[in-house]
């Protein structure tokens, strides 16, 4: 049974590999609507083994968003990205929380995931706008990039801590995050210079061992391992930067093996019939998310980005992975319904999609072309007729 | 008169036939010659930085390459042609880029990859030809 159930999932995770590479949409996009596409059209089921998988992946996704800050724009950029980038989180934890409690009279916990899932900024969704639009190097990118790391950990400290039932497994699982994210990059490069660079992979398999740990004290002290494995990334992302293969190896293995089973089983656990149910309410969640971004983004970014205000506004309103893994560990802890999953998730992918079209059609910043999409290529010399070359 | 030209160019049949225009006029009138790529089609909504970079330097090697190919074409016809890449829009990274370097012209093909859509939206050609600032040359 379990086999026949690999090998369906294994055929949607080639398939969305396939169809994401042919209609240029994100691999996660596609497999959650394939994922949607199983659970209730193909009657697919979740087994422990893909609950597992699914489950480590998020805490790999989420150290992978620690990985992927840049230290140094981060720095360089910090009193603006704080400010931008806390607000953005803030106000919209703040008002989906209430809008969920007093509005739509979720539970309090329940309320709690709606206003961390729709508290997120998407790093990639903003990244790849600010590279489709050349402002990766502008200041305006720089800031917008900083402020969503930000808003990133502002989401991974909500999910671990608001949710936490103190036990005494709190201590060892407080004690072995602040360990590893000491000691992690300081025998980082002893590590990787002893035991680096062979086909068995020693580095990710350190990367994975410390991961296992977090969720295994994080599971025990009835908390999340999100915030620890954020924090790990980030203090791990300049060696990574330094080490940019076992990067490229750590992402193979990520997004070929354990991502997929994280946005299929999401899909999964999509009802759609929920969905169209709550086609208004969808609506109306969607609209507190984006006004509440607006509140909190738009009198801040107006201030640091002048002109580009609106366009940084509705980058900062975007969200896919981490509204994804806020939601799911809603559904796995019991915390919010399946219903109430597929309306958090709807929104969340919504909010992929429509703020990023309305930023690029309406709000993209004109810049000259010396500055927008100028890549690091450069041609090394110049073909000359005759031979030779000058640089 | 045209002293900097601008190709755009993506490797179509079309773009071969601007190219080869193009150096032809660069030669008689001694202008310098420029070849502009594109990068477009980054993933969609993406969940991951990593599945952006990896598409973009897929890309970029891709571009790479056919510009290169393009700069041994040029090399064979005695002109020295310069290359560069943008990512975006190609209609309004063309544009952007001419623009902003200050080229005389833009000679581009009749039609490039924009294929079946092109027939719909229009092509890269009928774009920058609406919206650049210096001359547009469309080869057929």
């Amino acid at each position: 049974m379990d086999l026949r159930i690999a090998l369906e999932i294994g055929a949607l995770i080639l398939i969305a590999s396939m169809i994401s590479r042919e209609i240029g949409i994100s691999i996660a996009i596609v497999e959650i609507v394939l994922g949607i596409i199983g659970g209730n059209f193909l009657k697919l089921e979740t087994t422990a083994w893909i609950t597992f998988l699914a489950s480590f992946a998020s805490i790999v996704l989420t150290f992978l968003a620690g990985v992927e800050v840049d230290p140094q724009v981060l720095r360089s950029k910090f009193k603006e990205s704080l400010l931008i980038g806390g607000f953005s989180f803030l106000i919209p934890f703040i008002a989906a929380w209430a809008f969920a409690y007093w509005a739509l009279g979720w539970e309090t916990d329940a309320a709690k995931i709606a206003g961390v899932a729709l508290s997120t900024t998407s790093l990639a969704v903003v990244y790849a706008v600010l590279v489709e639009t050349g402002l990766t190097n502008t200041a305006t990118g720089k800031i917008i990039m900083a402020a969503t790391f930000v808003t990133d950990f502002g989401t991974a400290a909500a999910l671990s801590i608001l949710f936490i039932t103190p036990t005494p497994w709190l201590i060892p699982f407080v004690a072995a995050s602040i360990f590893l994210i000491v000691l992690m990059p300081r025998l980082q490069p002893w590590f990787f210079g002893r035991y680096g660079n062979r086909i068995t992979e020693p580095e990710i398999k350190w990367v994975f061992a410390a991961l296992f740990l977090l969720m295994f004290l994080g599971d025990k002290a009835q908390s999340h391992a999100v915030l620890p494995a954020f924090l790990l990334g980030l203090v791990m992302a300049e060696s990574f930067l330094r080490h940019r293969t076992e990067q490229q190896r750590l992402r193979v293995v990520a997004f070929s093996l354990l991502t997929p089973f994280f946005f299929i089983k999401a899909g999964m656990n999509i009802s759609l019939g929920a969905v169209g149910a709550n086609v208004g309410l969808i609506a109306v969640l969607f609209a507190v998310k984006v006004g509440a971004k607006i509140m909190g983004v738009y009198p801040f970014a107006q201030r640091y980005l002048d002109r580009d205000a609106w366009y940084a506004t509705l980058l900062m309103s975007t969200g896919l992975t981490f509204g994804t893994i806020s939601a799911t560990y809603g559904l796995s802890a019991g915390i919010i319904t399946k219903d109430q999953f597929s309306v958090l998730l709807a929104v969340v992918i919504l909010t992929a999609v429509v703020p990023t079209l309305i930023a690029q059609r309406f709000f993209e910043p004109a810049l000259p072309a010396k500055e927008a999409g100028r890549e690091a290529y450069r041609p090394e010399a110049v073909l000359q007729p005759g031979g030779g070359g000058e640089g | 008169m045209f002293k900097k030209i601008l190709i755009g160019y993506d490797d179509s049949p079309g773009a071969k036939r601007a190219l080869e225009v193009a150096c032809e006029m660069a030669k008689a009138l001694d202008a310098e010659l420029w070849a502009l790529a594109v990068l477009e089609h980054l993933p969609k909504y993406a969940a991951s930085v990593g599945e952006i970079e990896e598409a973009q330097a897929q890309g970029q090697a891709y571009l790479r390459e056919l510009l290169s190919g393009a700069q041994e074409y040029a090399l064979g016809r005695e002109v020295a042609l310069q290359v560069d890449q943008v990512s975006g829009q190609p209609a309004q990274a063309i544009v952007k880029y001419a623009d902003d370097q200050r080229f005389n012209l833009i000679v581009l093909g009749h039609s490039g990859h924009s294929g079946i859509w092109g027939t719909f939206l229009g092509t890269t050609a009928d774009k920058t030809m609406r919206h650049a600032r210096c001359s547009v040359m469309v080869v057929r």
